[in-house]
C-alpha cells in the first residue's frame, strides 16, 4: 500500500459522491465530494488533487469547463469524466481536452475504481487495487 | 381505469355532439322551401316569354283594329263617290238639262252601301254614334231622294209653265244643301276615322318601343339577379373554404330562405369536413408522436442519472453489507426506492404526454400548463445545452381549451427554438397578458439563428420545412396553428435573421365556460 | 491505441492507403484476408462472402437473407478482431458498423478519378466514355447496397471523420494527415469507447448466432444485457421469444435477454387471406 490518493468528486447527484467516497476509500483514496461546481473549483484551487472525478451535464459551470480548469491548474491532475449524457462528440472533446478516461452511467463502482487505478499507476504511484476485489467477494 | 372510462365517454359524447350538429346543420339546410336555381331560370324564361307573346297579342289587336278602320274608310269613300257622282248628275241636270235618273241611281247605290254595311258600321262606330251619324246622313239622302224624285215628276209636265223655273230654284236650293251636308258628314266621317286609325297606328309603334325597352330592363334585372345570387354563393363559399383552411370546421348553417343547388354543395362540405376534422386529429396525433421520439432521447439519457445512482448504491449495499449496521442498510435501500420513483416519473411525465387522448375541454391555467411543459422538454434541453426560463406577470386568468393539444403546441415551439439555438445559448418563455384585451399571450423567444426574411412568410404552410429530408414533416408549425386557431387565438412570429425568433401565441380568455363549450362542439 | 477505419470508393486504392497508413503509424492491417477465416469459421464460400460485400441483393445474385446472414459472419469476425486495437481496418464494411466509438478514426479516401478512370478502361477493356460511365453505375451500385445494407450511404461525407481526395493531394500526403490526426487525443481510447465497442462485439457475435435460425432479428448489446428485436405472428410469439432466448443465453458474456416481438403485419395480412 502506497501513499494515499487525493481525490475530488464533482456530481450534481449527491447519492454519487455518497457513494463512491466509501468504495473509493478502501483502495486507499482520501476523498472529498462536491455537488456544487463552483465550491469544488474553489477547493481545487486551493489544493491539489491527484485524480478529480467529474460529472458533465451541471448547472452553471458544467464537466467539460472543471476538466480546462484543472488541466490549466495542474499537468499532472488525472480527470475521469462521467456522464449520463454520453456521446461521442462529448467524449472526444473530453479526450481532446485533457481528459484521462470517459466512463458513461450507470456505472458499477468497480468499473471506476479499475480507472482510478490506472490514473494512480499513471502518476507513479500504483495502488493496490485487490483490495477492494476482496471486499466484492 | 374509471378515470379512463369517463374519458372515453366524454370523448365519445364529443364526438356524437360534433356529428349531432352537422345532422342539425343538414336539417336546417334542408328544412327550406326549394327555390333552385334551375327553378329561377325556368321562371325567368317564361316570364320573357309571356311578355312577348302579351305584345304580340296586343300587336294582333290592333292590327285588325287597322284593319276595321280601313274597311270603314273604305265603305265611306265608296259612299262618297256615290255622293259626289249623284251630286254632278244633279249639277248637269241645272246647267244643261241632262238626265236625272242616273243621279237616282246613284243615291240608291249609295242607300245601298249605308244598308249592307249597316251592321259592320253599327259594330266601327257603336250603337249611340251610329245612331247618330248613320240616321243624319240617311235623312239627308232621304231628303235628297224625293227632291230628285220631284224633279223628275215636275219636270216634263211643268217645263213651260211659269211656276217652273221658280219651283225649280227651290228645289235646287234645297238639294245643294242637302247634298252638302251629305258629303260634309261623310268627310266628317271619313276624317274621323282617319284620325282615329292615326292614332291606333302610333299606339302600336309605341307598344313596339316600350315593350323593347319593358325586355330590355325586365333581361337586365334578370341577369343581374342571377349573377348577384351566383357571385354571393360563390364569395360565400370562398369564405367558407377559408375558413375551413385555417381550420374552423363549423358546419355551415342557412343564411337564406330557401334552398338551391348550393345547399346540395353546402352540405357536401359538411360532410367533407368531418371527414377532414377526422383525418387533422390523425395527423395532430402523429405529429405528438414525432416529438414524443425526440423527448425520448432526452429521456433515455435522464434516466441515466437515477439508474446509476441505483447502480452504485446497490454494488456497495452488497459489497459492504455486513459491516454496515442496519440503519445505513436503510438509508441505501430508501436511496434505491427513491431514485426508482424518479426513474418512474422521468418515463411518466413523457407516457403521459404521448398517451392517445381526444380532445376535451377544460378550465387550463396556462401557468400550470406551461411549466410542465418546460418540464417535459427539459431533459431535451439538458441534452442541448440549452437554457431555458419561463416568467410570468402571475395572476392572469385562466383559459378554455385542450390541454394536451396547446401542451402540444408550446412543446413544438420550444423544440423548434431549441433546434433554432447552439449550445449555450437561452429560451425565455413569457406568459403576460396580450396587447389585445381579453386575450393572454405566451411568448416563445430564442436567441439562436433566426428565421430568413424571404421564407418567414411560408413557415405556417403544410410541409414547409427548413430541416434535412427525414427530420421534419413541417407540419408542426402548421398543426400548431390548426390547434391554436380552434382555440380562437393566433400564432403569429417576428424575427431577424441571426438574431432569433419571438413566437407568439395569443388565446382568448374566457370568461362563461359554458360558451366556449358550446363552441368546442361545433368546432 | 486506436482504430484507422479506411474506406474508398475503390477497393486497390483503399488497399494502398491501408497498407502504407498501417506502416507508417505501426498498426496491424485488416483486410479481406480477414474473410478467410470467416469462411473457414461459419462455412461459408468465400466468393460469396465478397459478394455480399459488394453487390446489393438483386435476383440473379444472393438472397438479402443470406446475404445479411454472411455480413453479420463478416461484421462478427471483424468486430473481434478490433477489439485488439492499433489497427487499420479496410474493406470489411466496417466504416457502416463501428458508429458512435470516439476510438475509430473513420477516413474517406477518394481515388484520383483519372486513375480510376484508367483503371476501368484496362479492367473492363472499354472506351473511357464507357468507362466514366461505368464509374458512375458502381457509385450508384455502392449507394444502394449501403442503403440496403445497413441503412446508410457510404457516399455521404458526413458519415467520416476524414474525407481525402488523391485527385490533389499525394497518397503519401494523405497518408501522413491519416496518421497526425489518429494522434489527437480525441482518438484515444477510454472506458466509455471501449465499452461501445464491446457492447457491439457482443452483439455481432449474438447475432451471427441468431441470424442462422431467425433472418428477421436486430440485437443491440448493453454491458451483459442483450435487446433482440423481431418479428412474429402473435402465436408463434412465445416460441420464438423463448428460442431466441435459449440460442442467445448460451453465448458468452450474455447475462440477460431481451426480446421485443413485433406483430408481423406482412404475413398476418397474407395469412388472414387464406
Amino acid at each position: 500500500m502506497s501513499e494515499r490518493l487525493d481525490v475530488l468528486i464533482l456530481d450534481d447527484e449527491p447519492i454519487v459522491g455518497k457513494r463512491l467516497k466509501p468504495a473509493l476509500a478502501k483502495i486507499g483514496c482520501e476523498v472529498e465530494i462536491f455537488v456544487n461546481s463552483n465550491e469544488a473549483l474553489d477547493r481545487i484551487n486551493e489544493k491539489e488533487f491527484d485524480i478529480v472525478v467529474t460529472d458533465i451535464r451541471m448547472e452553471n459551470i458544467d464537466g467539460l469547463q472543471v476538466l480546462e480548469h484543472v488541466v490549466k491548474k495542474s499537468g499532472r491532475t488525472k480527470v475521469i469524466m462521467l456522464t449520463g449524457y454520453a456521446m461521442m462528440a462529448v467524449a472526444r472533446e473530453a479526450m481532446e481536452k485533457g481528459a484521462f478516461d470517459f466512463i458513461a452511467k450507470p456505472f458499477k463502482p468497480d468499473d471506476l475504481r479499475k480507472i482510478i487505478a490506472k490514473a494512480a499507476k499513471a502518476l507513479g504511484s500504483p495502488i493496490d487495487f485487490n483490495a477492494s476485489d476482496a471486499g466484492n467477494d | 381505469m374509471e378515470n379512463g372510462k369517463q374519458k372515453e365517454l366524454r370523448t365519445l359524447e364529443g364526438h356524437y355532439d360534433r356529428i349531432e350538429s352537422i345532422e342539425v346543420a343538414r336539417k336546417a339546410l334542408l328544412d327550406r322551401k326549394r327555390m333552385s336555381m334551375r327553378f329561377l331560370m325556368y321562371l325567368c324564361f317564361s316570364l320573357v316569354f309571356l311578355i312577348a307573346l302579351g305584345t304580340a297579342v296586343i300587336l294582333i289587336i290592333t292590327n285588325s283594329r287597322v284593319e276595321k278602320k280601313l274597311r270603314f274608310l273604305e265603305i265611306t269613300n265608296d259612299l262618297t263617290v256615290e255622293i259626289s257622282q249623284a251630286r254632278r248628275f244633279e249639277k248637269n241636270f241645272f246647267l244643261y238639262g241632262t238626265n236625272l235618273n242616273d243621279a237616282l241611281e246613284n243615291i240608291y247605290h249609295a242607300k245601298n252601301i249605308l244598308d249592307q254595311n249597316r251592321s259592320e258600321l253599327k259594330k266601327i262606330l257603336g250603337k249611340d254614334e251610329h245612331e247618330r251619324i248613320i240616321s243624319s246622313i240617311i235623312s239627308n239622302i232621304n231628303h235628297y231622294e224625293i227632291l230628285i224624285d220631284r224633279l223628275i215628276k215636275t219636270e216634263p209636265s211643268q217645263m213651260v209653265s211659269p211656276k217652273f223655273h221658280s219651283t225649280k230654284k227651290e228645289i235646287e236650293a234645297e238639294l245643294r244643301k242637302y247634298g252638302r251636308e251629305m258629303i260634309a258628314f261623310a268627310q266628317d266621317l271619313m276624317k274621323k276615322e282617319r284620325e282615329s286609325l292615326r292614332r291606333i297606328l302610333s299606339l302600336s309603334r309605341n307598344l313596339h318601343i316600350y315593350s323593347l325597352i319593358f325586355l330590355l330592363i325586365f333581361l337586365m334585372f334578370v341577369a343581374y339577379l342571377f349573377g348577384s345570387r351566383l357571385l354571393s354563393h360563390i364569395n360565400r363559399f370562398t369564405t367558407y373554404a377559408q375558413r375551413i383552411a385555417s381550420g374552423n370546421f363549423t358546419p355551415i348553417t342557412p343564411t337564406r330562405r330557401y334552398r338551391d343547388e348550393f345547399t346540395d354543395l353546402a352540405l357536401a362540405i359538411n360532410q367533407m369536413t368531418q371527414e377532414l376534422e377526422e383525418h387533422e386529429a390523425t395527423i395532430v396525433q402523429s405529429h405528438k408522436m414525432r416529438a414524443v421520439g425526440t423527448l425520448t432521447a432526452g429521456v433515455a439519457h435522464e434516466l441515466n442519472n437515477p439508474l446509476n445512482n441505483i447502480t452504485i448504491t446497490a454494488h456497495m449495499l452488497l459489497e459492504d453489507y455486513d459491516t454496515m449496521n442496519k440503519d445505513e442498510h436503510i438509508d441505501m435501500i430508501n436511496d434505491v426506492i427513491n431514485e426508482t420513483d424518479r426513474s418512474k416519473k422521468i418515463i411518466s411525465n413523457l407516457l403521459d404526454f404521448a398517451r392517445e387522448s381526444s380532445s376535451q375541454v377544460e378550465s387550463l391555467g396556462l401557468e400550470k400548463l406551461l411549466r410542465d411543459t418546460v418540464d417535459l422538454a427539459s431533459n431535451q434541453l439538458k441534452l442541448s445545452g440549452i437554457k431555458i426560463s419561463f416568467q410570468t406577470t402571475g395572476n392572469l386568468p385562466r383559459i378554455h381549451g385542450d390541454g394536451q393539444q396547446l401542451q402540444q403546441v408550446f412543446l413544438n415551439l420550444i423544440l423548434n427554438a431549441v433546434d433554432a439555438s447552439s449550445k449555450g445559448k437561452k429560451i425565455q418563455i413569457l406568459l403576460v397578458p396580450a396587447d389585445e384585451p381579453n386575450y393572454v399571450a405566451v411568448k416563445v423567444i430564442d436567441t439562436g439563428k433566426g428565421i430568413p426574411e424571404h421564407i418567414i412568410g411560408s413557415i405556417f404552410d403544410p410541409f414547409f420545412t427548413t430541416k434535412g429530408k427525414g427530420k421534419g414533416t413541417g407540419l408542426g408549425l402548421s398543426v400548431s396553428q390548426g390547434i391554436v386557431g380552434k382555440h380562437g387565438g393566433r400564432i403569429s412570429v417576428s424575427s431577424r435573421e441571426g438574431a432569433g425568433a419571438i413566437f407568439t401565441v395569443i388565446l382568448p380568455i374566457t370568461t362563461i365556460p359554458d360558451k366556449i363549450m358550446h363552441q368546442q362542439v361545433l368546432l | 491505441m486506436s482504430i484507422i477505419i479506411i474506406a474508398s470508393d475503390s477497393y486497390k486504392t483503399g488497399r494502398e492507403i491501408s497498407e502504407k497508413v498501417a506502416e507508417a503509424a505501426g498498426y496491424a492491417c485488416m483486410d479481406r484476408e480477414l474473410l478467410k477465416s470467416v469462411s473457414e469459421k461459419y462455412n461459408a464460400p468465400e466468393g460469396k462472402l465478397i459478394r455480399a460485400l459488394e453487390k446489393p441483393p438483386s435476383f440473379m445474385g444472393l438472397t438479402s437473407k443470406l446475404r445479411n446472414l454472411y455480413l453479420a459472419y463478416i461484421q462478427e469476425v471483424t468486430l473481434s478482431r478490433l477489439l485488439e486495437d492499433n489497427v487499420v481496418c479496410h474493406g470489411l464494411a466496417a466504416h457502416l458498423y463501428i458508429l458512435g466509438v470516439s476510438h475509430a478514426l473513420k477516413v474517406r479516401i477518394l481515388s484520383d478519378p483519372e486513375r480510376l478512370i484508367s483503371e476501368m478502361t484496362a479492367q473492363e477493356n472499354v472506351a473511357r466514355k464507357k468507362a466514366i460511365n461505368l464509374i458512375k453505375k458502381r457509385k450508384a451500385l455502392r449507394k444502394r447496397w449501403s442503403i440496403a445494407c445497413f441503412n446508410m450511404d457510404e457516399n455521404e461525407p458526413s458519415g467520416y471523420d476524414l474525407v481525402i481526395s488523391l485527385s490533389q493531394i499525394e497518397p503519401d500526403e494523405a497518408v501522413k494527415t491519416v496518421v497526425d490526426t489518429v494522434g489527437y487525443r480525441k482518438f484515444k481510447p477510454m472506458t466509455y469507447s471501449i465499452k461501445c465497442l464491446k457492447d457491439k462485439e457482443l452483439a455481432g457475435r449474438v447475432r451471427a448466432v441468431l441470424m442462422k435460425n431467425f433472418s428477421d432479428v436486430k440485437v443491440q448489446a448493453n454491458g451483459s444485457t442483450v435487446i433482440v428485436e423481431t418479428r412474429a405472428l402473435k402465436r408463434d410469439k412465445q416460441k420464438k421469444t423463448e428460442a431466441i432466448k435459449k440460442l442467445a443465453g448460451e453465448i458468452k458474456d450474455v447475462g440477460i435477454v431481451e426480446v421485443h416481438v413485433f406483430k408481423d403485419i406482412f404475413r398476418q395480412a397474407v395469412e388472414s387471406d387464406r
